[in-house]
C-alpha cells in the first residue's frame, strides 16, 4: 500500500491552493496525483482496495469509453497478447486517435448539448459532424463551448454549430435551462419565478443574469433563403418578480455570482446593422456575443469544474457533484479539492480533452476492478475503492450489440472493400482510410443504431440509466435482434455453429459478447444448457447467445 | 415523498365547504348516503386497496356548452337543453343522459382558465400541473407513488390510436413513462419469435437470472436490480397476453362495438387488472365547424359507453379506490363562428371527476349569464393536478426527492380545491 507519499500530497495541497503553477512544477503525472488523492480520502479503508482489472477487462473498458462499442475478438486477442510492458497506454494512445473516438464523443456531447431534441432550424446531423471534426482535431473545449454559444447561425461555417441556440430558438425557458445545465452544471429552472425552494444558493437573478445575455437576441428569417438566423438589438432588460414574495428586481448579463457587465455608453449610432424585415440587426455592441466571453473566462470556475465532473462522470460511473447539474453550497463534490485541482489543471492545459482523458483512464482507480472487495464498503460515499459498473449509453448499447452478433465486421468488410475499390493509392492503415471506413460503416449502421437507440433513450436527458418492460420485450422479441442472430449471414452464429465441441462454442461466445473467457463453472453451465435441450443445436446456440446479450453484464461496462 | 396522513379515499371528517356544494338541500341527504356506506369492515378494506386513476382524455377540447356547463337561452348558448341529473339541483346537457343518471358519482368543475387556446399547452397544463418546464404527467406520478412494487403489470398505459409524443415521465424513472397501447392491440414485441419453443424459452429465461445473480453478486445492485426487474416485467406482460386478446361479445354489447366501446372496455379490464393509471383517449372533439353535428355524434358515443363503464367500476365495489376524470386541453369559444364551429377556448370550461376521494354530487365554481368568463373560483392545470393527488392520497405539497434532487410535487403557487376532497 502506497499511502504516505508526501510528493503527491504536498503537490495535491499546493494544487488546492495556487491552481494555476503548482501541478506543472512536479514532475509527477497527473494519473498518480489523482490516485493520491483518492487515497487520501480513502485512509485506512485503502487496502480494501479491488485489484487492478486483467487484459481482458481493461480492453473492453476502454473500448467503450473511448470508442463506444466492445472490442472484436481480433482487437481483443492482439492486445491480450501483446508483450509491451506499457501496453495499456499505448491502446490507449491508439483508441484516442481512430475516427471511432470521435464519433464516440460526437454521440456523448450531442446528447449533452442537445438533449435529443428534434430538427427545428439546424439539422441534427449537421452539428453531429461539426462535434465529430472537432473531436477529431482534438479542439480545446473552451474553444468549442465558445463556438456554440456565440453563433449566429449567420457564417455557414459556424453554423451547425448554431443548433444549441437555434433550435430552441433562443426561447428563455428552455435555453436559460439548457446553458445551466450543460455549462455551469446547475440546473436552474427552479429559479426561474423564484428562488429555489430547495437549494438556498440558486437565486432568481442567477436565471435572469443568464437570461439577459439573449434578452435582446430575436429570431430572424431572411425574406429570401427563409433561412433562419439570430438578431440582435440594443433595447430590452431583464426585470423580474418573485412569485412569493412580490419582489422586483433587474439585472445586466452576468454568470452566477460574478459581476454584471455593464453596457458601453450607446454610440450615437448604435447599430452596424439596423434590425428590419429584410436585414438581421447587428448592434455596434451585442449582449448575446459577450455569453461565451464571460463563460470561459477564468474567473467562472463553475465552467471548467462542469466539464471535468462531466468527463469524470463519463469515466469513474460517477461525478464528484451527482446529480451531474446540482453544483450547490448544500450538495458539495465528494472530493473538493481534487475536482479544483482537476478543474484548474484542465485549464493550465488549453482544455486538451484528449489529455484529460487519457490521464483519468491511467489512472489506478479507473483500472480496478468493479467488484468490492468488501460488501460493507459498498454503499459507502464514492471512495473509489473499486471502479463502477457503468450502464451502457444507448449508443454504446447498439453499437456493442451489433459488435457482439458480427454486424459490424461484416460491414467493415464491406466498407474496405468498397474504400479500396475507390482509392487504389490509398493505403488501408493509414488515418485517412480509417476515416472513410468508419464513415462507410457509420451510415451503412446508422438505420439500426437509430432503431435501438429509439427503444433505449430516455426520456429524461439527465438520466444515465433506464429500464423498462418494453426494452426488455425489444431484446427478447424485437425484430432486429433476431435477423441478428440468424443463420447464413455470416454472423456471429455461423461463426458458432462451426465448431461440435459445446466448450469451444461457449468460449467464442464469451470472447464475443463478454470480451473475457469463461470460467470453468460458466463453462459448465452453458455447456449443460446447451446439452440438456431437446431443440436443435442451432436453435440452443442462438438462445444462449440472446440470453447472454440479454444479461446485465452485457448491458454493463463493468 | 410522504403520503398524505388519514387521506384515505373515504376520511369520515370531510369538509364541504363551499355554499353552492350539492345545492343546500340536496346536502343532508347526500351526506347520510355516503356515512351509510362506510362500515367498518369496509372502510379497513378501502384503506388496504390500491388507489388508481381512470383518466377519460377527449381529444380535442369537449365544448363546456354543450356538456357541463348549459347556457340555454343565452347569446352563445347554442341549441341543446340542460336536463335533470340523478343530484337534485345539478343539470348538465341533453346530450349526457346516461351519464346525467351517474352524476350522484361526479363532480363538476366549471371555472377553469388556463390562459392558452393552444392544443399543446393546455394538454400538458392539464396534465403536468405545470404550464411549462419537465414535470411528469399525473399518469406517471401515479405510477411512481401508487404502485405497489411486486406489482407486475406497468403503472400508466394510455389506450389511444393517434400519436401524440408527449415525454410523459418528465424526470422520474422510465418505468413510470406512459405504456401506449394502439387501440386494444397488445403492446409492440409482445410475441415471442416464433421459431423458439416455449420450453426453450423458460430455461433461457432460467439462465438469464443464474447469469445476472453472479454479476450481481458483488457489485452496486440498484441499477442490476432494475435491469432485472424490467425483464420480469416483461415476462409477466407475455404471459397476460391474453388481456388483449378477443374481447367478450356480451360486454361489447353493453359497451358498444365502436372504438370508444372497445378502448373502454379494456380499461375496465386493465385497472381490474391492478393498472395504476388507466387513460383513455376519445378523439375526435376539436369542432372548428359544425360544432352541433359533431357534438351529437360524438358524445353520443361517449355517453353510453361512459356511463356502462362508471357504472361497472362502481359495482364492483372500485369507485372508492378509482379517481375518474374526464377532461379536456380545454373548452370551446362561446362565439359560433361563420362555419357554425366553436374555435379554441381555454379561458372558461369545465371537467368533471369523481370516485376516490372526490367529494360527489357538487359542482365547483361558476362561468357568467353568458359563459364568456369564470366567475366565481377560478381554477388553472395546476389546481386540479394538486386535487388528483390529494384524492388519491399523494400529498401534491411535498417533494419528489430523486437522486438527490427535490422538487414539488404540486406547483407550489397553486393548491389543492378543498371542497372537492372528500
Amino acid at each position: 500500500m502506497r499511502y504516505i507519499y508526501i510528493p503527491g500530497l504536498i503537490c495535491f495541497l499546493w494544487g488546492a491552493l495556487l491552481p494555476c503553477s503548482a501541478l506543472s512544477a512536479q514532475d509527477q503525472s497527473l494519473h498518480d496525483i489523482i490516485d493520491d488523492s483518492l487515497r487520501q480520502a480513502q485512509g485506512d479503508l485503502a487496502d480494501r482496495s479491488a485489484s487492478v482489472i486483467d487484459d481482458y477487462g481493461f480492453a473492453r473498458r476502454v473500448y467503450l469509453d473511448l470508442t463506444g462499442r466492445i472490442p472484436s475478438p481480433t482487437q481483443l486477442a492482439s492486445f491480450v497478447e501483446d508483450e509491451q510492458a506499457n501496453k495499456r497506454e499505448a491502446l490507449v494512445d491508439q483508441l484516442l486517435n481512430t475516427p471511432e473516438y470521435a464519433r464516440h464523443m460526437q454521440y456523448v456531447f450531442d446528447v449533452m448539448f442537445m438533449e435529443r431534441l428534434p430538427k427545428k432550424h439546424v439539422a441534427p446531423e449537421d452539428f453531429q459532424g461539426y462535434l465529430r471534426t472537432a473531436f477529431s482535431s482534438n479542439k480545446p473545449y473552451d474553444a468549442l463551448a465558445s463556438e456554440i454559444l456565440g453563433s449566429d447561425g449567420s457564417k455557414p461555417e459556424l453554423r451547425p454549430a448554431s443548433r444549441f441556440l437555434l433550435d430552441r430558438e433562443i426561447k428563455r425557458e428552455e435555453t436559460v435551462r439548457a446553458i445551466g445545465r450543460v455549462f455551469l452544471g446547475r440546473d436552474l429552472q427552479c429559479a426561474q419565478c423564484h428562488n429555489h425552494p430547495n437549494v438556498d444558493d440558486y437565486l432568481q437573478q442567477h436565471y435572469f443574469g443568464v437570461a439577459a445575455f439573449l434578452q435582446r437576441s430575436y429570431l430572424f428569417t431572411d425574406p429570401k433563403s427563409k433561412v433562419v438566423s439570430i438578431g440582435d438589438k440594443v433595447e430590452g432588460d431583464v426585470k423580474f418578480t418573485s412569485v412569493f414574495t412580490g419582489e422586483e428586481s433587474q439585472t445586466q448579463p452576468r454568470i452566477l455570482e460574478l459581476a454584471e457587465i455593464v453596457d458601453p455608453e450607446p454610440a450615437e449610432e448604435p447599430y452596424e446593422v439596423k434590425p428590419d424585415t429584410n436585414n438581421r440587426g447587428v448592434p455596434k455592441y451585442t449582449r448575446r456575443l459577450q455569453l461565451a466571453p464571460a463563460m470561459i473566462d477564468a474567473e467562472n470556475t463553475a465552467f471548467r469544474q462542469n466539464i471535468v465532473n462531466r468527463i469524470w462522470a463519463m469515466l469513474m460511473g460517477q461525478g464528484f457533484v451527482e446529480p451531474l447539474d446540482m453544483f450547490h453550497l448544500g450538495n458539495p463534490p465528494s472530493h473538493p479539492e481534487l475536482l479544483a485541482l482537476l478543474a484548474d489543471d484542465f485549464m493550465q492545459h488549453q482544455y486538451d480533452l484528449k489529455y484529460l482523458i487519457k490521464e483519468l483512464v491511467m489512472t489506478e482507480a479507473y483500472q480496478r476492478e468493479s467488484e468490492f472487495v468488501d460488501v460493507a464498503d459498498a454503499e459507502e460515499r464514492p471512495l473509489y475503492l473499486n471502479s463502477s459498473a457503468k450502464p451502457l449509453s444507448p449508443e454504446q448499447f447498439a453499437w456493442s450489440l451489433m459488435q457482439a452478433v458480427g454486424v459490424v465486421e461484416q460491414s467493415r468488410q464491406v466498407a474496405i472493400a468498397a474504400v479500396t475499390k475507390e482509392n487504389e493509392s490509398l493505403e488501408l492503415s493509414s488515418p485517412e482510410a480509417a476515416k472513410l471506413i468508419e464513415e462507410k460503416v457509420h451510415a451503412a449502421l446508422k438505420p439500426s443504431v437509430d432503431k435501438v437507440v429509439g427503444v433505449f433513450a430516455s426520456s429524461n436527458a439527465a438520466s444515465r440509466f433506464d429500464a423498462s418492460a418494453n426494452h426488455a420485450l425489444y431484446l427478447l422479441n424485437g425484430p432486429e435482434v433476431s435477423s441478428w442472430l440468424a443463420t447464413g449471414k455470416q454472423y456471429l452464429l455461423d461463426d458458432l455453429l462451426k465448431s461440435d465441441h459445446n466448450a469451444d462454442v461457449v468460449k467464442s461466445a464469451y470472447l464475443a459478447i463478454y470480451s473475457r473467457l469463461p470460467n470453468e463453472a460458466e463453462t459448465g453451465i452453458a455447456t449443460a444448457f446447451i446439452e440438456q435441450s431437446e431443440e436443435a443445436r442451432e436453435e440452443v446456440i442462438r438462445e444462449l447467445v440472446r440470453t447472454l446479450l440479454c444479461s446485465a453484464e452485457f448491458r454493463f461496462n463493468k | 415523498m410522504t403520503k398524505r396522513r388519514n387521506a384515505g379515499c373515504n376520511a369520515v371528517d370531510h369538509h364541504v365547504t363551499r355554499r353552492n356544494f350539492m345545492g343546500t338541500g340536496a346536502m343532508a341527504g347526500a351526506m347520510a348516503g355516503f356515512g351509510g356506506l362506510l362500515t367498518p369492515s369496509m372502510a379497513k378494506e378501502m384503506k388496504s386497496g390500491q388507489k388508481q386513476i381512470l383518466q377519460v382524455y377527449l381529444q380535442g377540447g369537449v365544448s363546456q356548452f354543450e356538456s357541463w356547463d348549459c347556457k340555454p337561452g343565452t347569446k352563445y348558448g347554442g341549441p341543446f337543453r340542460p336536463i335533470s341529473t340523478s343530484v337534485p339541483g345539478v343539470q348538465i346537457c341533453e346530450l349526457l343522459p346516461y351519464t346525467a343518471q351517474k352524476m350522484h358519482l361526479l363532480s363538476v368543475v366549471r371555472s377553469i382558465n388556463l390562459q392558452t387556446d393552444d392544443h399543446t399547452v393546455g394538454r400538458l397544463f392539464m396534465e403536468k400541473g405545470r404550464k411549462n418546464g419537465d414535470y411528469p404527467f399525473v399518469g406517471a406520478v401515479a405510477s411512481k407513488y401508487l404502485t405497489a412494487a411486486d406489482n407486475p403489470l406497468p403503472g400508466y398505459v394510455h389506450i389511444t390510436t393517434r400519436g401524440l409524443v408527449d415525454q410523459t415521465a418528465g424526470f422520474l424513472e422510465s418505468k413510470h413513462e406512459m405504456m401506449r397501447l394502439e387501440g386494444v392491440k397488445p403492446p409492440t414485441n409482445l410475441e415471442r419469435p416464433k421459431d423458439l419453443s416455449k420450453s426453450l424459452a423458460i430455461r433461457a429465461e432460467g439462465l438469464r437470472q443464474q447469469l445476472n445473480q453472479q454479476f450481481g453478486g458483488k457489485r452496486s445492485r440498484a441499477l442490476i436490480d432494475s435491469y432485472d426487474t424490467s425483464f420480469e416485467q416483461a415476462q409477466q406482460l407475455m404471459a397476460r397476453s391474453d388481456l388483449f386478446e378477443k374481447q367478450d361479445e356480451k360486454e361489447l354489447d353493453r359497451y358498444g362495438r365502436h372504438w370508444f366501446g372497445r378502448r373502454c372496455l379494456l380499461a375496465r379490464t386493465l385497472l381490474e387488472q391492478g393498472v395504476t393509471c388507466v387513460k383513455v383517449t376519445h378523439h375526435g372533439y376539436d369542432t372548428h365547424a359544425e360544432n352541433f353535428n359533431f357534438h351529437v355524434e360524438q358524445l353520443d358515443e361517449f355517453d353510453k359507453t361512459f356511463a356502462t363503464l362508471l357504472g361497472d367500476i362502481e359495482d364492483r365495489g372500485m369507485l372508492d379506490n378509482v379517481l375518474v376524470i374526464i377532461y379536456s386541453e380545454f373548452g370551446r369559444t362561446p362565439k359560433v363562428n361563420h362555419k357554425y364551429g366553436r374555435d379554441h377556448w381555454g379561458k372558461s370550461f369545465s371537467i368533471a371527476l369523481g370516485g376516490c376521494g372526490i367529494q360527489p354530487g357538487g359542482v365547483v365554481g361558476a362561468t357568467n349569464a353568458d359563459g364568456t368568463e369564470v366567475s366565481d373560483r377560478e381554477v388553472d392545470g395546476a389546481h386540479l393536478f394538486h386535487t388528483y393527488m390529494q384524492a388519491v392520497g399523494i400529498d401534491s405539497q411535498s417533494d419528489h426527492t430523486l437522486d438527490g434532487r427535490s422538487v414539488p410535487i404540486g406547483d407550489p403557487v397553486a393548491a389543492p380545491i378543498k371542497e372537492l376532497l372528500a
